[in-house]
């Protein structure tokens, strides 16, 4: 507590006899000398509108002027200053409502006059602890001051060579894209001939292909037909269909005559040769489902439902996922087979068996290592491999001509030189940009901040060691070991207009639960040496550094000739 | 702070990462209450027994040939004729016009609990003369004073009336039931009786065997996987009080929502529960944090209470209708002439405890407000500095950031008293303890705040950390304060700090040793302008049923939780209360804040609203919570300027500054995920707004102290609704967008974005409103549409009061004692006005010896004179009138004078303005605490 019971036992030295009371020669109280000759005569004007007031109203507690100048020495007035002379020292202003307050404001006490405290005089105290902070600041200035020369003609230096290396690169990219435009006709030319070539061996091959498939499905129809005919009279009606299951395309446990007569596209009826071209297409993958051994006789290339029975139980309670993925299974599209060259060495089927997930685009993704599936499963894909590679032979497309793979030839050749002169030009791209995002980036008015550039800077506290790689991110990583955390990285400049190297921000850290992403502001202070001197958190994931550097001190003013009364 | 799991695992994942992340999963991360955590109605097994009785003829009937008087109370037999259990009623005739009405088992098996005298009630309630008229038809009648009570026999009911119209009547639907005790071995046999009571129709009886009909929650309850065992069976309590004639009731905080109470009947009941709600919902009959059973009906001819003295879990039916005239066909014989009189009909029923009911007969709202304070007790005036600013944040990280902000603020001219730390400045949650890398020295950095006049309040919740190394902990243990388990070992629940125990503070030895923690030596690190907050006090337990007690834990004096669960949280900061009591060795005022509460709580804790959010409609809510609270005693409360959880923009917080300043508990505060928002971090338009309403709290705090001296001595409540002062205007009943502040100040808080411009009513009948800023008038008994920019409180002054101010915007309310005053003198029609001072030393119990001084002011025939209704033999203020405003005259005075106490005369300058009529008297300089006269001419 203060000392308010002074304010109670106080004598009643109260405002009276002080009020009008004047400070040394003749001004009113807290009137700076600046001022002083508008407090003079017999009426006082209020200094910014100029209403009068008699003389005795200044200082009198009471507050008359609107913008509080007729009371510079009472607390009368809420906006009004009053002056701590603060003899021997720099007089300073503060706030009028901080006079007779019961705490002493003003290093020489001025303030508290009504008796109700009583305050030392401590301006040589603090005078001196300011010329102390002043003089170790200077020193540190000076010695910062000499280092930041020397980042300076660094960063110049660092500058100049960039720009050099920048201009030799243009060039140098300038003949590289004239060569590289050379060797791509070159190249164009050469695959020209070999694209034709390959093309017309690779049609001749699918029309082969795609002969093989219609006959193979025209003997599974065949086979599904007889089944289905279970009276043999050569037609399948829809009573045939009812028998099956696998129609009931409600799944309500049985097949109705409205679900078999939607196979058989509305007619009552279907022959060998409409039931192939028709509806066979639209029942063969249910179809072969519940009849395994038609399948694969049927399609023997496409082993989906072979492997499943020869691998293990034959499951007529798949799982809904196993169900979902089975109309999948079998490619029946044209494309797969021709596409997928490579492929053939692993049947679909397989795959999905072992992946079981129903990816449309299965064909193209199917090189091993190619998703994240397990490695045991990855052997036993390769088993299936092994076992299924003489039935695939069937499948593959004979080799080139001896003509056209010297066209091939030919073409590689071209292509690898007009890579290669590509891969340089790249290179020298990289590079140029590189050095153009150096030289955009604002390292201070003289570059004296590129001396920072690509070093890291470390503060540990009690739990965490905080890391501030400057123009690059900042970071902290719990004291005891553990993942680091990114508190953002690079953003810019984020000091005040007047003053924008102040300090820095680093944006987009990492997200904080239930909140923002972290961020951190780094402010610059000069010192001798580059040191992270504090990490905080003033705000949930909002973090604060304080790092210093020769880079932001300032050439220190000539010593003042004369000792004089530094402004507190 | 706050508290539920969601961010409770938010804290957790800071410091205990791997813990949070499982605690992240189980938790889902939406915001909003998790209305599953807590039970519905239809998951009570209590609830929903008595809210599906149906009114009727009640099976409870008075034995009128037992009757026995004394002077001031009456003891009478009342069976249940079902199952033929007697039971005890006993009414008394209390002062200041309130019936106690206590209906107790005549042999129990068990004691039922009782709240002791000194934790509700005040003390005991001294009794008055209650004169019997004799009986007629089976119709005993009394009288006490002007008021009168009928006991009819036959069924039970209980009718009050005021000078012979009745307010109030007890079991006139018939829904009194009482579960008397009875043994679990016994209760399969007995179902056959009491089946019958505990089902809904009486035509059900006959058929069902009651055997399987009853069993359900009797004796086992379940909720949420957490088995409640209930040793004691069915032991609830309840009954129906209607208020006929009255269309609206208000009180039975704490709930977020309006004023003026809703029917239920399309929601569960108002619940009374203490428990810990994260972010509640609003306009919602849910249970908060705290709970006071204290109702009241207001109409334009009577205000009327009642106060069910009940520490267990309890709801509230309410409806309102036209006045049903089968259910009362009795009381019609009262209800001369018209048909359509509104009826406002309650039900109250808890999970335990007996049935103890205050009706207090008013019959205006200041002297129900005095009758309830005769009970359970007046706020104390608080310190000066407690009714200033508070900045507070979960949390202040270290005590450079404690001297950062106290220094930001003085530097950006923003006044303040108070700096708080939240549990993070613990060493490991474990309370009177501090986290010795952050806070060092604590006793330094209270002494900075110190030198300022500042005081600093550290949150101690009631949980002890099970840590054999916490001394606070191993002592209580040791010495067996603990509250115990059903099973009889130390409780052991999650809470902060993780494994932890509660003392018992049910017992009065765990209070006194409660208590004695505060003094400077057993709390170290702390100094004498170190005050207090509890929190997570209802208690708040993460691992339990309901985020509190299970309700078979049990105390020391072996009752369960379920018997007084609503008194906990009151005996925990009242325990606190006496520590800082001790502290000063009984000479200084303390402060403690609380988040639970009960009937009681006012005197010794204030109360803010809990957890938030910084969203316009919350701000918007805390005007009907704090009416509430206000209404039911709890005077010194408030809400979280800006609100606790979220990011509000800047102008949210700055209306809610505003708001503030007429709102009794002034403090901000934040949620550790939020952004800073320390005032002066506002972007510079709304930070001065901020900081001007600040200041603007600052200048009237006279006043606010004068309505705190009025609180602890009339029971007024500082915070009023407008027909608190208005009693007679209907259409303001319902009114809780706008709110008084005392009888003088006029508030309606923005509670919108963007809004520039809002409709106020201004009421009563020829009165006439005064812009606080501008001093422009409005006449009453209209709806008007004011200018209200972002720098504008809609606040008025009544015509006919007289404001004390202190213009002279120190940096802390303990640095204003001696500064004059400005006195508002805002003139009714007639040019009169009147008010009062209040002065004493703003911070010791001297007051209480008579040291203060109070004075009375009156205007009237351009004549003010300050007339000294008090003042102490060895009082002395250095408080001076510096001016007088004058509002309201109409035509300018030559001169003016004053003649002061020794009758000097001296003439006074003055300013008047012929465009609003504010006539501006130049400094009269005469002491406050003396007589004095000023006349204009």
């Amino acid at each position: 507590m203060v000392n308010y019971k002074f304010w109670w036992g106080a004598a009643l030295i109260l405002w009276c006899g002080i009020l009008t009371g004047v400070q040394g020669v003749g001004r009113p109280k807290g009137v700076s000398l600046e001022k002083a000759s508008f407090y003079v005569g017999t009426e006082f004007k209020c200094l910014s509108n100029g209403k009068t007031i008699p003389m005795e109203h200044v200082n009198d507690d009471y507050c008359d002027c609107e913008d509080g100048s007729d009371e510079p020495g009472t607390s009368a007035c809420s906006n009004g200053l009053f002056y701590c002379e603060n003899k021997p020292y720099k007089g300073t202003y503060i706030m009028s409502s901080r006079v007779n307050d019961g705490i002493c404001d003003c290093c020489d006490g001025s303030d508290e006059y009504d008796g109700t405290i009583s305050c030392e005089n401590t301006c040589e105290k603090l005078f001196a602890e300011i010329r102390a902070q002043q003089e170790a600041f200077r020193k540190k200035q000076e010695e910062g001051y000499k280092v930041k020369l020397e980042y300076i003609q660094q960063g110049h230096r660092v500058k100049e060579e960039k720009r050099a290396r920048l201009s030799e690169l243009v060039k140098n990219k300038a003949a590289l894209v004239e060569e590289l435009d050379n060797l791509r006709a070159v190249k164009d030319e050469a695959e020209v001939p070999e694209k034709e070539a390959k093309d017309k061996h690779e049609e001749a091959w699918k029309a082969i292909k795609a002969e093989r498939q219609k006959q193979r499905d025209a003997i599974a129809a065949a086979q599904a037909f007889a089944k289905l005919d279970s009276n043999q009279d050569n037609v399948v009606d829809f009573p045939e269909l009812m028998k099956h299951k696998e129609f009931d395309i409600d799944s309500d446990g049985t097949v109705s005559e409205d679900e078999a007569r939607e196979y058989l596209e509305d007619s009552e009826q279907t022959d060998l040769a409409t039931f192939t071209e028709k509806i066979w297409p639209n029942i063969k993958e249910i179809f072969k489902l519940k009849n395994p051994e038609e399948v694969k006789e049927g399609e023997k290339s496409e082993t989906a439902e072979d492997i499943h029975v020869e691998d293990g139980p034959p499951s007529p309670e798949v799982t809904d996922e196993q169900e979902a993925a089975t109309p999948l299974d079998v490619s029946t599209d044209p494309d797969a087979i021709t596409e997928g060259v490579a492929d053939t060495a692993i049947p679909d089927e397989d795959r999905d068996k072992y992946y079981d997930e129903d990816d449309e685009d299965e064909e193209e993704d199917d090189y091993p290592g190619d998703d994240d599936e397990d490695d045991d499963d990855k052997v036993d894909v390769n088993e299936q491999q092994e076992k299924h590679k003489p039935e695939d032979e069937e499948e593959k497309m004979p080799e080139y001509s001896e003509e056209t793979k010297l066209l091939i030839q030919a073409a590689d050749e071209a292509r690898k030189h007009y890579d290669e002169a590509d891969e340089k030009v790249k290179d020298i791209e990289k590079e140029i940009t590189g050095i153009e995002k150096y030289l955009e980036m604002d390292l201070g008015p003289q570059e004296e901040f590129s001396a920072l550039k690509g070093q890291c800077f470390e503060f540990t506290d009690r739990e965490y060691t905080y890391k501030f790689c400057p123009f690059d991110k900042t970071s902290q990583k719990p004291k005891g070991g553990g993942i680091e955390t990114n508190l953002g990285t690079w953003g810019h400049w984020y000091g005040p207009e007047e003053d924008k190297y102040d300090s820095q921000k680093y944006e987009n850290g990492q997200g904080c639960w239930n909140g923002p992403n972290r961020s951190c502001h780094v402010n610059f202070h000069c010192g001798a040496e580059n040191i992270l001197t504090g990490a905080s958190e003033p705000s949930r994931c909002e973090y604060q550094f304080d790092f210093t550097t020769p880079a932001r001190c300032s050439e220190p003013e000539p010593l003042p000739t004369h000792q004089v009364h530094e402004e507190l | 702070m706050s508290k539920t799991m969601l961010f409770r695992i938010q804290t957790l994942s800071w410091t205990m990462r791997g813990f949070c992340l499982l605690l992240a999963v189980l938790f889902c991360t939406c915001l909003g209450v998790h209305r599953e955590n807590f039970r519905t109605c239809d998951q009570s097994g209590f609830c929903k027994r008595h809210r599906n009785m149906q009114p009727g003829s009640s099976d409870y009937v008075v034995q009128a040939s037992s009757l026995r008087l004394s002077k001031t109370s009456l003891m009478v037999d009342v069976l249940n004729t079902k199952n033929n259990v007697r039971f005890l009623l006993q009414v008394y005739g209390l002062q200041h016009g309130i019936f106690r009405v206590k209906l107790v088992e005549a042999e129990p098996i068990r004691q039922r609990y009782e709240i002791p005298i000194g934790v509700t009630l005040v003390a005991e309630p001294e009794q008055a003369e209650l004169v019997y008229h004799g009986d007629s038809n089976g119709q005993l009648k009394f009288s006490l004073g002007d008021n009168q009570m009928l006991i009819n026999s036959n069924p039970l009911r209980l009718d009050f009336l005021i000078n012979n119209e009745p307010v109030s009547s007890v079991n006139a639907q018939g829904l009194l039931k009482f579960e008397h005790t009875r043994e679990k071995r016994a209760a399969k046999e007995e179902e056959a009786g009491e089946g019958a009571e505990d089902e809904v129709g009486a035509e059900n009886e006959e058929e069902k065997p009651s055997a399987d009909v009853d069993d359900e929650g009797m004796w086992e309850e379940t909720f949420k996987g957490f088995s409640d065992s209930k040793p004691n069976g069915p032991t609830s309590v309840g009954v129906d009080i209607a208020f006929p004639g009255f269309r609206y009731v208000y009180g039975i905080p704490e709930h977020a929502d309006s004023f003026a109470l809703k029917t239920t009947k399309s929601t569960d009941p108002y619940r009374m529960y203490n428990l810990d709600v994260f972010e509640y919902e609003l306009y919602n009959p849910m249970a908060l944090y705290g709970h006071i059973p204290f109702m009241v009906a207001h109409n334009d001819k009577h205000t009327v209470g009642v106060f069910f003295q009940n520490a267990a879990e309890g709801w509230i039916d309410i409806q309102s209708n036209i006045a049903d005239k089968s259910v009362f066909s009795n009381l019609a014989d009262f209800v001369t002439g018209n048909n359509d009189v509104p009826q406002t009909d309650t039900h109250w029923f808890f999970e335990d405890g007996i049935i103890d009911v205050f009706v207090l007969l008013g019959p205006s709202p200041k002297d129900v407000f005095k009758q309830y304070a005769s009970l359970t007790g007046n706020t104390p005036l608080p310190p000066l500095w407690a009714i200033a600013y508070h900045q507070c944040r979960w949390n202040y990280n270290d005590q450079d950031d404690v001297r950062t902000v106290d220094q930001t603020m003085d530097k950006f001219d923003i006044p303040f008293d108070v700096i708080w730390l939240d549990i993070e400045h613990t060493d490991g949650k474990k309370y009177f303890t501090w986290d010795g890398s952050r806070f060092g020295d604590s006793v330094e950095m209270l002494r900075n705040l110190s030198s300022k006049g500042r005081k600093m309040v550290t949150i101690v919740d009631p949980h002890l950390k099970r840590d054999d190394n916490y001394e606070k902990y191993t002592d209580a243990r040791s010495q067996g304060l603990l509250v115990k388990n059903k099973d009889g070992n130390d409780f052991d629940g999650w809470c902060w700090p993780g494994s932890s125990s509660w003392p018992d503070f049910l017992e009065p030895k765990v209070r006194k040793w409660w208590a004695d923690q505060f003094s400077l030596e057993k709390y170290q690190g702390s100094a004498n302008n170190l005050y207090v907050w509890n929190d997570m006090n209802e208690p708040s337990v993460f691992n339990s049923p309901e985020i509190t007690f299970p309700k078979d834990v049990r105390h020391l004096s072996g009752v369960e939780n379920r018997e007084v669960h609503n008194i906990y949280g009151m005996l925990v900061h009242q325990a606190t209360w006496d520590g800082l009591l001790k502290r000063s060795n009984y000479k200084e005022r303390p402060f403690v804040l609380t988040r639970a509460f009960f009937a009681g709580s006012q005197r010794s804790g204030a109360v803010w609203t809990g957890d938030n959010m910084g969203e316009w409609s919350h701000l918007k809510m805390t005007v009907p919570m704090m009416l509430s609270l206000n209404l039911a005693g709890i005077h010194f409360s408030g809400a979280d300027i800006g609100g606790f959880f979220k990011n509000p923009d800047s102008e949210l917080i700055a209306r809610w500054y505003q708001a503030a300043i007429f709102q009794p508990f002034f403090r901000a505060h934040a949620h550790i995920d939020t952004k800073r928002r320390e005032p002066y971090l506002l972007p510079e338009e709304h930070m001065i707004v901020a900081r001007d309403a600040i200041k603007k709290r600052y200048s009237y705090l006279p006043y606010w102290y004068q309505l705190f001296y009025e609180s602890e001595t009339t029971g007024m409540p500082p915070m009023r609704s407008l027909w608190m002062e208005f009693p007679s205007e209907a259409n303001i009943f319902e009114k809780d967008d706008e709110f008084m502040t005392g009888n003088a100040i006029l508030v309606k808080p923005v509670t919108e974005e963007s809004q520039t411009s809002i409709s106020v009513y201004f009421p009563g009948k020829d009165v006439v409103w005064y812009d606080i800023d501008s001093y422009e008038s409005y006449s009453g008994q209209q709806e008007k549409i004011v200018q209200a920019p972002v720098s504008k409180l809609p606040a008025f002054q009544k015509g006919g009061t007289i404001v004390p101010r202190k213009m002279r915007g120190r940096r802390s309310a303990s640095l204003t004692y001696n500064d004059p005053i400005t006195l508002v003198v805002c003139l009714d029609k007639y040019g009169n006005a009147d008010g009062q001072v209040y002065l004493d030393d703003y911070h010791s119990y001297e007051y209480r010896h008579g040291s203060y001084a109070l004075t009375h002011l009156s205007f009237h025939n351009f004549k003010l004179e300050n007339n000294i209704l008090h003042i102490g033999k060895d009082f002395t203020t250095k408080e001076w009138v510096e001016r007088i405003i004058v509002v309201g005259v109409n035509t300018e005075p030559k001169n003016i004078h004053l003649i002061d106490a020794d009758h000097n005369k001296m003439d006074l300058g003055n300013r008047y303005d012929t465009q609003t009529k504010v006539l501006t008297i130049r400094k009269p300089g005469v002491n406050v605490a003396q007589k004095w006269i000023i006349n204009l001419h």
